[in-house]
């Protein structure tokens, strides 16, 4: 391969609040803590830091505890000057994907990223998980094409498409059920994750249905944390305490934005993770443990099948029964129990926290032996993202 | 009784088709430069980026290409279980529209299934797209249709 951007930066420093189904602090405060959590993890101080962004910015969000608190008020508290800023509601792709260009040009040198999420607490004042609208009720841009009819959460948006692939390829939902039940026994093992409890197929054909096919437990859990990470120039690595390598990522969208509009339903990704794979000569045999984003259930087939792990079509066989996605399996995935059970940190950060850890030896109770390389992905159609991320060789 | 939901805020590119709705017609954009539909309305032509474009009504049928029961009570008003599906047209390659659906019982919606255009009140007195089922038409292969007999038919439109 020529010469990738992506070597000159690295992921130097994760760091994450308490998570939890309510956590008593303000949004802003569990920022701080991931944010001074990540640059200590990076080996850096906060006066190294020079850029700053999240995702999604303050302001425009139309669903209580979602938006993460300003740049602008973080950057004040920390007391840092920057060189570089970014606080985006659209066209986001990968938690570190804008990070890592800015770097990678120079225009900054460690750069933190965060994500801040109260819809634990958000869900717990309204009575259950707060549909679009609650905070400004007014369908404004395509949401107005949606909310009228009553297609009012994510859920309903999503729901099609999993319709759509379990028509055309005969999959079912006991073959899906084993992608929560298999997370859950990895979360299990996972302090921070916020359902540890055994689950079982049983359980999850017996949840109950919240927009045909999917059932509560193909939905991840709102929750309150916050997570952050730093990218730093990769010639600065001597003085970081653990780096992990961006081999590639990739951040494409080959069909209309739009969740409604997207042609083809049961194909989502696909362009992205091409356009990943084009950048390094390691390929999806290559690769020790995957984090793949897991919104909703179907999310996780998208991801299988676009990034090759198994054929189009195929991604429910493939998780049929857990083993191959098991720890000890061929594909070990989604190890920290996703956001079907770790929790809903939204946005890829929590993935690719997981991904730092596995790839740094790091995931006490639940390390992947030998994890040396990880993909990451992010949501699916008009925002993915997919990333493979390297132990670093220095 | 209206539809539980959130209203639009309407815009000089999404009046037309608001406005249309009340009259219980489907209109979409369609460029005068070289014909291609679309939707939504944007004021631009996303074929050949042409700015001449008119609203053209589409009559219908419409097939099924996927759809969802709902059964969470997102707001408090808002009655379930009930069917949104999103419709192709067949006829107008490029025009995808998601609406409700009446005509057969929720659970008797299917991939394939051909509805008629119609609307409904929903909030703030907007007349939301829902389609009518035509549950006996069934434009792709499907099993497990209900038979005619066992829908109600509502009528066409709003």
């Amino acid at each position: 391969m020529s010469e990738r951007f992506e070597e000159r930066a690295v992921l130097s420093g994760v760091g994450q609040s308490a998570i939890g189904r309510q956590i008593d602090r303000s949004a802003f405060q569990l920022t701080l803590d991931a944010v001074l959590g990540a640059v200590a993890d990076a080996g850096l101080t906060v006066d190294d830091i020079d850029g700053i962004a999240t995702f999604p910015g303050g302001g425009k969000a139309n669903l209580p505890g979602y938006a993460s608190p300003g740049i602008y008020e973080v950057q004040d508290a920390l007391g840092i000057g920057t060189t570089w800023r970014l606080g985006m509601n659209e066209g986001f792709c990968l938690p570190f994907h804008g990070a890592v260009q800015a770097v990678a040009s120079g225009v900054a040198r460690h750069v933190v990223v965060y994500r801040t999420v109260k819809e634990g607490s958000a869900a717990r004042s309204a009575g259950g998980r707060p549909a679009y609208g609650s905070t400004r009720p007014e369908a404004e841009g395509p949401m107005q094409w949606l909310l009228p009819i009553g297609a009012l959460s994510p859920v309903c948006h999503v729901a099609p498409y999993a319709t759509r692939y379990l028509h055309e390829f005969g999959a079912t939902r006991q073959q899906l059920g084993w992608i929560p039940v298999t997370q859950r026994a990895h979360a299990g093992r996972n302090p921070d994750a916020v359902y540890r409890d055994p689950l079982s197929l049983d359980d999850y054909l017996a949840s109950r249905m919240i927009s045909t096919p999917i059932c509560l437990f193909d939905c991840d859990v709102p929750i309150d944390g916050a997570t952050a990470f730093v990218v730093s120039a990769a010639d600065t690595a001597r003085d970081l305490r653990a780096p992990v390598g961006i081999e590639a990522m990739a951040g494409v969208c080959e069909d209309r934005p739009s969740w409604e509009q997207w042609r083809d339903m049961t194909r989502v990704g696909h362009g992205t993770a091409a356009a990943m794979w084009a950048r390094t000569d390691l390929g999806p045999a290559d690769v020790d443990v995957a984090q793949l984003y897991d919104g909703f259930t179907i999310e996780v087939i998208w991801w299988l099948e676009a990034l090759g792990f198994c054929g189009v079509g195929e991604g429910a066989a493939f998780v049929d029964g857990g083993t191959r996605i098991d720890l000890g399996g061929e594909l070990p995935m989604n190890t920290w129990g996703g956001q079907l059970s770790g929790g809903r940190l939204h946005a890829g950060f929590g993935h690719t926290a997981e991904a730092m850890r596995q790839l740094r030896g790091e995931a006490e109770g639940r390390q992947v032996d030998g994890a040396e390389v990880a993909v990451v992905t992010n949501a699916g159609g008009f925002e993915s993202g997919a990333a493979v991320l390297t132990a670093w060789r220095g | 009784m209206a539809l539980a939901g959130i209203p639009p805020a309407v815009t000089e590119e999404t009046a037309p088709f608001w406005e249309a709705a009340r009259e219980g017609r489907l209109v979409v954009e369609r460029c005068r430069a070289c014909g291609a539909e679309a939707f939504p309305p944007a004021g631009i032509c996303r074929a050949c980026r042409s700015r001449e474009t008119e609203h053209a009504e589409v009559a219908g049928p419409g097939v099924v290409y996927s759809f969802t029961v709902n059964h969470h009570r997102w707001l408090p008003d808002l009655e379930v279980p009930f069917a949104l599906v999103w419709v192709d047209f067949p006829d107008h390659p490029g025009v995808r529209v998601v609406g409700r659906v009446r005509g057969c019982e929720p659970d008797g919606v299917r991939i394939g299934m051909a509805v008629d255009v119609g609307f409904e009140e929903g909030p703030n007195g907007f007349a939301v797209p829902s389609f009518v089922a035509r549950p006996e038409d069934v434009l792709v292969g499907e099993t497990g249709l209900q038979s005619p007999e066992s829908t109600t038919r509502t009528g066409e439109g709003a």
